[in-house]
């Protein structure tokens, strides 16, 4: 029989974004936005935060980004953090590229590898046309695009997304699904909200509803692997067949990984938005792994639901 | 942080918005600076007229960002810095429209005392302005710093502050702006040319306080 791996190795890296009974409220006496929130965040998860509107999703993000300090309470451990607005008017005097430069070097990249990291991610989101485009000139879409490649371009430890996915196009949402697939691989940790509830469907870690300005664990609600399209990867250890142990981040990407039995290679099923992800961990190990074969998984017993409606975007987006 | 002075820098230079204040003080240095008067009284006007230029600099950096762009900045550099960046960037911008008026001044006016009796050196002169133009341009931008986001939101509120605060700052007693201009007009009614340190170190202090104040409460409002 084959071997189920799911347990994440959760306690390698000390450093963890912690809230400490944070509250928040805008002016001295303003009513609480939040109040007593106590989060705690392991690197390399994917978190959702829910909640209807006004209940103060956006400012539990902009505190989580440190773009605003809590009221009260205290927030530890934040990794280089990067957010994205839902709305990003690009007011400012410069082209895309100018600006993504100047992003990337407050980041902390160089000049260069910021200009080289600003054309690659327009290039990703097929954006690239628009490289020298004055900001003011952009429409709101590609302005959207710009305000994510500002956040992924240099890698962040931890990415904020406030609804980062409205005003995307079909084939720039799919790639944002990925990104943040390589971020969480990564050991980065993303946190997203967004109105779509089919938004990466099945892969956030840990889900959070905010209500009545406290919040709440969904937990249990999303974990990997409970839905959306599928992909098998077969591939081959380094040395031989029963030898070589899976690399650790594939093993943290994939909802299950056998031996397959009586062969010399391991079966990988993982969300279709890891699978690249995934691919890369396996060619990028060291030594590398040899892949035998991708293929679309045939048969897996799934729930029917809404949410089936999620496989559907993803493929017609590719 | 060079990074963000670079940036904010180049936000304030493209987008053009530096230029009115600038064209202001132009206007007023044409208004009450002419070739051949005295180098001290023409250096004192120079210097007041900075006051008000640098915190209108300053009310420029730090609106320049769309707020959707200043969170984005904010999440990487820390919102304290980044409102940091736009006060350095507004008082180096002042400081340099400050030198160049000083060295013009001083070349054009005459390097005497204010009734042309008692020659002065123009060298030690220039120095004497520039000290003052530093010290208005710190309290200048103190005085936008206090007047404008994170402190005052509104725009309606805003600039009647800046201007009342900028005017107070040049004729309240014990302004550092005010003793280092008066400083200049009495050193000119003597002949003797004043060392204005102590209102420069004053008004550095000030600055300092102030631009703390306003970094400490942008991601608290």
């Amino acid at each position: 029989m084959g071997r189920e791996v799911r347990e994440r190795d959760r306690d390698r890296e000390p450093a963890r974004l912690r809230m400490e009974g944070v509250g928040r409220r805008y002016g001295r006496r303003g009513p609480w936005i939040l109040r007593g929130v106590d989060l705690e965040v392991a690197p390399g998860s994917l978190i959702r935060i829910e909640g209807a509107n006004g209940t103060g999703k956006s400012t539990l993000l902009r505190l989580l980004a440190g773009i605003d300090a809590p009221t009260e309470g205290r927030i530890h451990g934040r990794p280089r953090t990067a957010y994205v607005p839902e709305r990003f008017p690009a007011a400012l005097p410069f082209t895309a590229a100018e600006y993504l430069t100047h992003l990337g070097a407050v980041h902390g990249l160089s000049r260069p590898e910021a200009a080289d990291a600003a054309g690659e991610w327009l290039e990703r989101f097929g954006a690239a046309d628009h490289a020298r485009t004055p900001m003011s000139e952009l429409s709101k879409g590609s302005s959207q695009k710009v305000a994510v490649a500002q956040a992924l371009l240099a890698e962040p430890g931890l990415l904020v997304l406030d609804e980062a996915w409205t005003g995307l196009d079909a084939l720039a949402r799919g790639e944002l699904d990925r990104a943040v697939a390589e971020r969480t691989a990564a050991g980065g940790t993303v946190v997203f909200v967004d109105h779509d509830p089919r938004r990466l469907a099945g892969m956030p870690d840990v889900t959070y509803a905010v209500s009545e300005g406290a919040l709440e664990s969904r937990t249990g609600q999303g974990h990997p692997g409970a839905d959306g399209p599928y992909v098998t990867v077969r591939a081959q250890g380094p040395h031989g067949p029963r030898t070589a142990e899976p690399p650790a981040e594939a093993v943290e990407l994939a909802v299950s990984v056998e031996a397959v039995e009586g062969g010399d290679a391991h079966r990988f099923d993982v969300p279709e938005s890891r699978s690249d992800a995934l691919l890369r961990a396996l060619l990028t190990a060291r030594p590398p792994w040899h892949v035998l074969s991708v293929e679309p998984e045939a048969v897996r017993v799934r729930v029917p639901g809404p949410r089936t409606a999620q496989a559907c975007e993803t493929e017609s987006s590719r | 942080m060079s990074a963000l002075l670079r940036y904010q820098a180049a936000l304030l230079l493209r987008s053009q918005r530096a230029l009115p204040p600038v064209i202001l003080y132009a206007a007023f240095l044409g208004i009450g600076v002419q070739k051949g008067q005295p180098v001290l009284d023409s250096l004192g006007w120079a210097a007041a007229a900075l006051l008000p230029v640098a915190a209108w600099l300053v009310r420029i950096c730090a609106t320049n960002e769309p707020s959707a762009a200043r969170s984005c900045v904010a999440a990487v550099a820390g919102p304290e810095r980044a409102h940091l960046a736009c006060v350095t960037v507004a008082l180096v911008a002042a400081v340099a429209l400050g030198a160049v008026a000083t060295v013009v001044v001083t070349f054009i006016s005459d390097p005497t005392s204010a009734d042309h009796r008692i020659r002065v050196s123009a060298a030690r002169c220039g120095v004497a302005g520039l000290l003052a133009a530093l010290a208005c341009a710190f309290l200048g931008t103190a005085v936008g710093a206090l007047t404008t986001r994170p402190l005052l939101r509104s725009p309606g509120r805003a600039v009647p502050a800046l201007l009342i605060c900028a005017l107070l700052a040049l004729v309240v007693t014990g302004s550092p702006a005010r003793a280092a201009v008066s400083a200049l007009v009495s050193g000119s009614q003597t002949g003797t040319v004043p060392v204005p340190v102590l209102p420069l170190a004053g008004a550095a202090l000030l600055t300092a306080a102030a631009t703390a104040v306003a970094c400490a409460l942008t991601s608290r409002r």
